[in-house]
């Protein structure tokens, strides 16, 4: 990076890099440093609701256990809970986690029950405090309710975007030659706290360049994804919302027309699309509804789904990435990217880490700002003083600004 | 609505980021050039390709079958007598538009 | 220029100096959270069906041989939902030994012509089914919420909810915007 500028021109330059740098998060120091947090925490917050209740594992019976089908599950809820009716089977991508099945009691109540995936037994019921939903709404928008598509307060934390990726980008600006850091790695513990964090910040700056670059471009899809629906504008080619047509309900009996199983379901989509593995399946949420398979395909970052109609077995609607476009390919990803639970716990412990350091970078942006200019208020007094005979303290303040 | 999105928030993690992305169907009429012109479409942005626009009397007869083509709009002449429009994308699914709602129609 | 020299401070415009309090003050929108949270458990509650159907609960009805029980979700004004109007959610609860005969059921504000146009479908569980229901346009504080249900035997049976006893915050509602057009 030769250039032909003068020395001083260009520091006056990178100085002023390093004031928009400092303005950008700085103010809003406190909610960064927050979301930054609590989004570090619901990365993980599945891997914490394991470790802290015994009921949520996927507990193998024997060695050679195999898992059972949805039609086994479904008849071994039903009859452990007689009366409930279930509305939806997850099986989660980590193997080491019991089935979610969501049921509705007689009473009205909605719960997710935890079913062993070997042996179809209940092993908990989930109650209303959802630790996961609870951070990711802590996190998302701040608990701000919903009203219609928008809460103000998902606007307020995705729009944190706009200073994240600001500090990426003026923060590798200031930092002079910041690729020498990868090779040269210096953290001094022991000139002080001054040196200590903006040693830090700058090496955990370098190596969180891509995460950093990440969670800012998808928190920013996000606060465009809302603009947009604000707007009734979407991207989505996804066409009409498919419903059961009411000729395929069966009329003559008398009685509620059966639906065809679960596996058989399944069964039937795999037949037309093998590489999709059903990881889910959502029951009929009325006479003129889907069953919908799903799970992930070919390309790990997207759930593809397809609806059988529940009374004569046909696939009558996919959404698999085939049928996306390029630009919904791109804005999909965005979800999976930001949360990184779309490869196993390796990944989500790699986010949790990079998360921490983000969290950190926050903190000791605030920790560098704070010594300095409390470092720098200080010599300027120390200079004025011994300059002047009669110190201002006015002028010395005004110095200080 | 929430409960839609729940299960999907809960489990399918990686659907959708928000609990309230809504997807309601909606159809406006108005005259245009002496023609009655209705657009239909979800409240998300999708469009109606596709689904039935029937024109029915208030007597139950189906005045004008119809279909919304790419560009969600279906153009009708205006019928004798007092009628309804219905955008039917399925049962249960459906809007309904008085020919009193009828932007220009209105006395 | 003149008289004492007095250096250049290295960190003018940079944030802080002697307002550098200031900068800690974004704390104080964590009282968002904290502030929302009763809302947000409450609301939670309610989702999971702990502290009822709805928040306005109007008790049984019967409808033909059937009978099931209908709350306002939300006991607050109609929502609204850009293009497709304004949205106010109510919900059912079928009895045990009524849930197997019901193949759907359908509100609409205001009495359905056909049952081609009854008005939107329940989603849910026989024990807990909602819709949004959107608000006509030229509705009238005297119309009423009507529930069409299907049975699998090929009967349709209706009942009429008074919109003042279904939704007092929609009357409400409506009046003001009465007297704002």
């Amino acid at each position: 990076m030769e250039t032909t500028r003068p020395a001083k021109e260009k520091k006056k330059a990178t100085r002023l890099w390093l004031i928009v740098h400092s303005w950008l998060a700085l103010p809003l120091w406190v909610l960064i440093f927050f979301v930054c947090l609590t989004g570090t925490i619901a990365t993980v917050s599945q891997e914490i609701v394991w470790l802290a209740k015994p009921e949520v594992r996927a507990n193998r019976p024997t060695p050679d256990a195999v898992p059972l089908g949805y039609d086994a599950i479904l008849a071994a809820v039903e009859k452990a809970e007689p009366g409930v009716a279930v509305s939806f089977i997850s099986r989660p991508v980590k193997s080491i986690f019991a089935l979610d099945v969501f049921v509705s009691y007689p009473d009205g109540r909605t719960r997710s029950l935890f079913v062993n995936p070997y042996t179809g037994a209940i092993q908990g019921v989930g109650g209303v405090f959802d630790f996961r939903y609870f951070m990711r709404a802590l996190h998302g928008w701040l608990l701000v309710p919903f009203v219609g598509a928008t809460s103000w307060g998902w606007y307020l934390v995705s729009a944190l975007s706009i200073p994240m990726l600001g500090s990426l980008v003026t923060g590798l600006v200031v930092y002079k030659k910041f690729w020498r850091g990868y090779l040269n790695p210096r953290l001094r513990l022991r000139n002080g706290a001054r040196i200590f964090w903006g040693d830090f910040h700058r090496l955990a700056g370098i190596w969180s360049v891509p995460f950093i670059a990440i969670m800012a471009v998808t928190a920013g899809w996000f606060l465009i994804q809302h603009i947009l629906a604000d707007n009734n504008i979407t991207v989505s080619t996804a066409g009409v919302p498919p419903v059961v047509a009411r000729e395929d309900v069966p009329a003559e009996g008398g009685a509620k027309a059966p639906w065809i199983s679960l596996d058989r379901a399944g069964q039937l989509v795999r037949e037309k699309f093998p590489d999709l593995s059903p990881d889910f399946v959502a029951l009929p949420s009325n006479a003129f509804s889907h069953i919908v398979v799903g799970g992930r395909g070919a390309y790990p970052l997207i759930f593809e789904t397809a609806n059988v109609n529940p009374y004569n077995g046909e696939v009558e609607w996919t959404r698999r990435v085939s049928d996306r476009s390029a630009l919904e390919l791109v804005t999909e990803s965005m979800r999976p990217l930001h949360t990184g639970d779309f490869a196993g716990l390796w990944l989500k412990l790699v986010y949790f880490l990079f998360g921490l350091l983000l969290t950190m970078m926050v903190f000791s942006g605030m920790m560098i700002w704070l010594k300095r200019t409390a470092l720098a208020t200080a010599k300027l007094v120390r200079d004025i003083n011994a300059e002047r005979a009669l110190p201002s303290v006015e002028g010395v303040r005004e110095a200080a600004e | 609505m929430r409960n839609k999105i729940l299960w999907l928030v809960a489990a399918l993690s990686s659907a959708t980021a928000s609990p309230a992305l809504a997807h309601y169907p909606y159809c406006t009429c108005a005259l245009e050039d002496g023609k009655v012109a209705c657009k239909g479409g979800f409240s998300d942005g999708t469009g109606a390709e596709g689904v039935t626009l029937d024109v029915i009397s208030y007597d139950e007869q189906i005045l004008v079958p119809g279909k919304f083509g790419a560009d969600s709009v279906v153009r009708f002449d205006k019928p004798s007598g007092e009628f309804y429009v219905l955008f039917d994308a399925g049962p249960g699914h459906v809007v309904e538009v008085d020919w009193r709602d009828i932007d220009g129609l209105t006395p | 220029m003149t008289g004492v020299k007095v250096k250049t401070n290295p960190h003018a415009g940079l944030p802080g100096g002697r307002h550098r309090w200031r900068f800690h003050l974004s704390v104080l929108l964590l009282v968002i959270p904290i502030v929302l949270s009763p809302k947000f458990f409450r609301e939670e509650a309610l989702f999971f069906g702990d502290s009822g159907l709805g928040q306005r609960e109007l008790g049984e009805k019967a409808i033909g041989p059937w009978h099931v029980h209908v709350a306002e979700y939300m006991a607050n004004a109609p929502t609204d939902q850009g293009l497709a109007g304004h949205m106010k959610t109510f919900a059912i609860r079928w009895n045990a030994e009524d849930a197997d005969h019901i193949k759907a059921s359908y509100f609409r504000i205001g009495k359905p012509r056909s049952l081609r146009a009854a008005g939107v479908v329940l989603s849910g569980g026989p024990y807990r089914q909602m819709a949004d229901v959107p608000i006509p346009e030229r509705v009238k504080p005297t119309d009423a919420l009507w529930l069409t249900v299907e049975g699998w035997d090929g009967t349709v049976h209706q009942a009429a909810i008074p919109l003042d006893e279904a939704s007092p915050a929609t009357i409400a509602w409506l009046k003001q915007r009465g007297e704002t057009r």
